[in-house]
């Protein structure tokens, strides 16, 4: 099958855009780099902190006509997004390839993902209504009023560089907010690319701010007066920071952190379609999800451990690893040298403490196409893997899959809620009452039920638990738009 | 080869909907008696790579398993366009109609191996499906 073209076909510059203009900043500047060709891509500045207040100085200012902009008229604005956003659809999805390595089927499923958000958001004249109750005494009327803030930062991962911030800013400025967004450093581009689409869609200068960046940017947000609230999404202990930081300053807040999720298997679970999904859990985005499957338990004999394991085992080892923009290829490498490091060291640690290791993702591996193995890595399946272990216990965020066994539905349930983290653990069976008791008992965000990859339509909040999110309400749909306003309450008599 | 990816099964459905198009394309040049019926064929073929693009872009997501949905041969599938040049009328018809049996058997099993995802793509290849056996009759019906 073809190799798609690559929409990057030489080094681009990035600027910072601020204002509705696009800003060349004054910081160093950075490669990004294909983690398949191992050539860079991009250059991205690290901005400064002059450039982070500048950015919140533009949308402080452009806040007062947004908020005044009619509901339907900033629909409006997104509808047209919406429409270049589609328009555009095939190079944003082969950026985010280019970007991050990703399959081009995973990268159009994030187009989508985060098209889906600009779509809900676009139903703000409706979704921002407050109720109403009419007498709640004599003559008096009681009401709620959903007002925006001002201005709020973006902050996005690595791991999904187009989406994640949509999880946030299409409520914003549906809700009347002004945003600015830091995208990961890492992966700049479609960000970039976004940023002039929205320039195209005609947003008021400083509605939407874009700087490039790293830790300056970072806390020039966490303190700046101006910023009412942050969104985040990246490692627990980035995630607990950003949230007494913005305790600390008094900002509004949703911190999403790492997960180790555990997929459940059922004895009587359909293994002929259970297998597929579990291959996009585990090694889909090799690996580099906070919805990933980390640690797979099997419930059951030994007859039926075999069985499944044998599966797994022979469908992972047949995983074509290549460039995401190959079509044939289901899984591309992980985003940098330095990640995979980390990886190699987890297998490593797993074998020192007595994982058995069934399928080698290090060894032989196999890469479709002429490129350099620096960021490529196999599936990897460690057996016997006990839970209070380093791979057992802590976020590997690449293609390993640990494998654990609990004797029935009980012990599986209390190895998830042993788990430090909550982000989405998953069961598969075919049975009603196992379903039942599962999402009963255990303590997740979000929480699967046949399905690999719990991800929350976006209609619905992105949740999360204990130390895979920090702060109260979530990203998406209903609660973003909670999240994004105050509620005035209003009570009024007319005698 | 064997396809796993939604991607590369779109790709294939995309081709085969362009060779079969310029078959037809071929076959109305050639026999002008019933042109208007191989162009409405091979102008249908361009909807039908619209209509299944489209299910296809408006459903991938990363839920669904975009790398894992399918085990299809392309082998099962391939078929010749090209027709020798002292070529019977109805030589032509029944490659014609080979084609289509071929294509036909193609989303029918792209069908039944994607049920796993939304129901708009394997709905789409079940619809491509239906127009081109609709088709195997009209084609016998020009003999």
């Amino acid at each position: 099958m073809a190799l798609l073209e690559e929409p990057i076909k030489k080094v681009v510059e990035l600027k910072n855009y601020i204002n509705g203009e696009w800003v060349e900043s004054r910081g160093e500047n950075v490669d990004v780099v294909n983690p398949v060709t191992g050539k860079a891509i991009a250059k991205v500045p690290i901005s400064t902190k002059e450039e982070i207040d500048a950015a919140v100085a533009a949308a402080q200012e452009a806040y007062p006509d947004w908020r005044r902009t009619a509901p339907v008229a900033r629909a409006r604005y997104l509808f047209r997004l919406k429409e270049l956003l589609e328009e555009n659809f095939e190079e944003l999805s082969r950026i985010q390839t280019q970007e991050h390595g990703k399959t081009i089927d995973e990268s159009r499923g994030e187009t989508r993902r985060g098209i889906e958000n600009v779509e809900v958001a676009c139903g703000i004249p409706t979704l921002i209504q407050g109720p109403y109750s009419e007498d709640i005494a004599p003559g008096i009327d009681e009401w709620i009023i959903r007002q925006p803030l001002g201005v709020f930062g973006i902050i996005g991962p690595f791991n999904f560089p187009f989406m994640i911030p949509l999880w946030s800013a299409p409520y914003a400025l549906a809700t009347g907010n002004c945003v600015v967004i830091k995208p990961s450093s890492e992966v700049p581009n479609s960000q970039a690319r976004l940023a002039e689409l929205v320039d195209e869609a005609g947003f008021p200068p400083g509605v939407w701010n874009l700087v490039h960046g790293g830790r300056t940017v970072v806390n020039g947000m966490l303190d700046h007066p101006d910023i009412k609230g942050i969104t985040f999404v990246g490692s627990t202990p980035t995630a607990k920071f950003i949230y007494e930081r913005c305790g600390a300053t008094g900002k509004r807040v949703i911190a999403q952190g790492g997960a180790k999720n555990y997929m459940v298997i059922m004895p009587d679970c359909d293994i002929r379609s259970t297998i597929p999904a579990l291959m996009t859990s585990f090694f889909g985005n090799a690996g580099q999800r906070c919805l990933s499957g980390a640690n797979l338990v099997v419930v059951g004999d030994d007859g039926f451990y075999n069985k499944l394991m044998d599966g797994v085992a022979d469908t992972a080892a047949k995983i074509i690893i290549g460039s995401g923009l190959d079509e044939s290829v289901q899984m591309g490498p992980v985003r940098d040298k330095d990640k995979k490091k980390r990886i190699l060291g987890y297998i490593e640690s797993g074998i020192q403490q007595g994982a058995k290791l069934r399928l080698d993702g290090r060894k032989a591996l196999k890469i479709r196409g002429d490129w350099p193995d620096t960021c490529f890595l196999g599936p990897t399946i460690l057996e016997n893997v006990a839970p209070d272990t380093k791979c057992g216990s802590e976020e590997i965020f690449g293609p390993v899959m640990s494998v654990m066994r609990a004797k029935d539905l009980d012990e599986a349930i209390d190895m998830c809620n042993a788990c430090s983290f909550a982000n989405a653990h998953a069961i598969f069976t075919s049975k009603g009452k196992n379903a039942r008791e599962f999402q009963y008992r255990v303590v997740s965000g979000n929480l699967g039920i046949n399905i690999g990859i719990v991800a929350p339509m976006a209609w619905f909040p992105f949740s999360g638990a204990k130390e895979s999110f920090f702060g109260v309400l979530h990203t998406q749909g209903q609660e973003s738009i909670r999240f994004f306003t105050e509620s005035k309450v209003v009570i009024q008599r007319w005698a | 080869m064997i396809m796993h990816t939604c991607s590369e099964v779109i790709s294939f459905a995309r081709q085969l909907e362009n060779e079969s198009a310029g078959f037809y394309e071929s076959l109305a040049r050639k026999y002008a008696k019933d042109g208007d019926v191989f162009l409405s064929f091979a102008k249908e073929n361009k909807k039908n790579i619209v209509q299944v693009e489209r299910a296809y872009y408006g459903v991938i997501s990363d839920a669904i398993e975009g790398c894992f949905a399918f085990e299809i041969d392309t082998a099962g599938y391939t078929f010749k366009t090209e027709l020798a040049g002292d070529a019977s009328y109805a030589g032509a018809l029944s490659r014609a109609e080979e084609i289509e049996v071929k294509i036909v058997k193609f989303y029918s099993d792209a069908a039944e191996q994607s049920k796993a995802l939304m129901a708009d793509v394997p709905r789409n290849f079940t619809l491509v499906a239906k127009k081109r056996s609709n088709r195997i009759s009209k084609l016998q019906s020009l003999r």
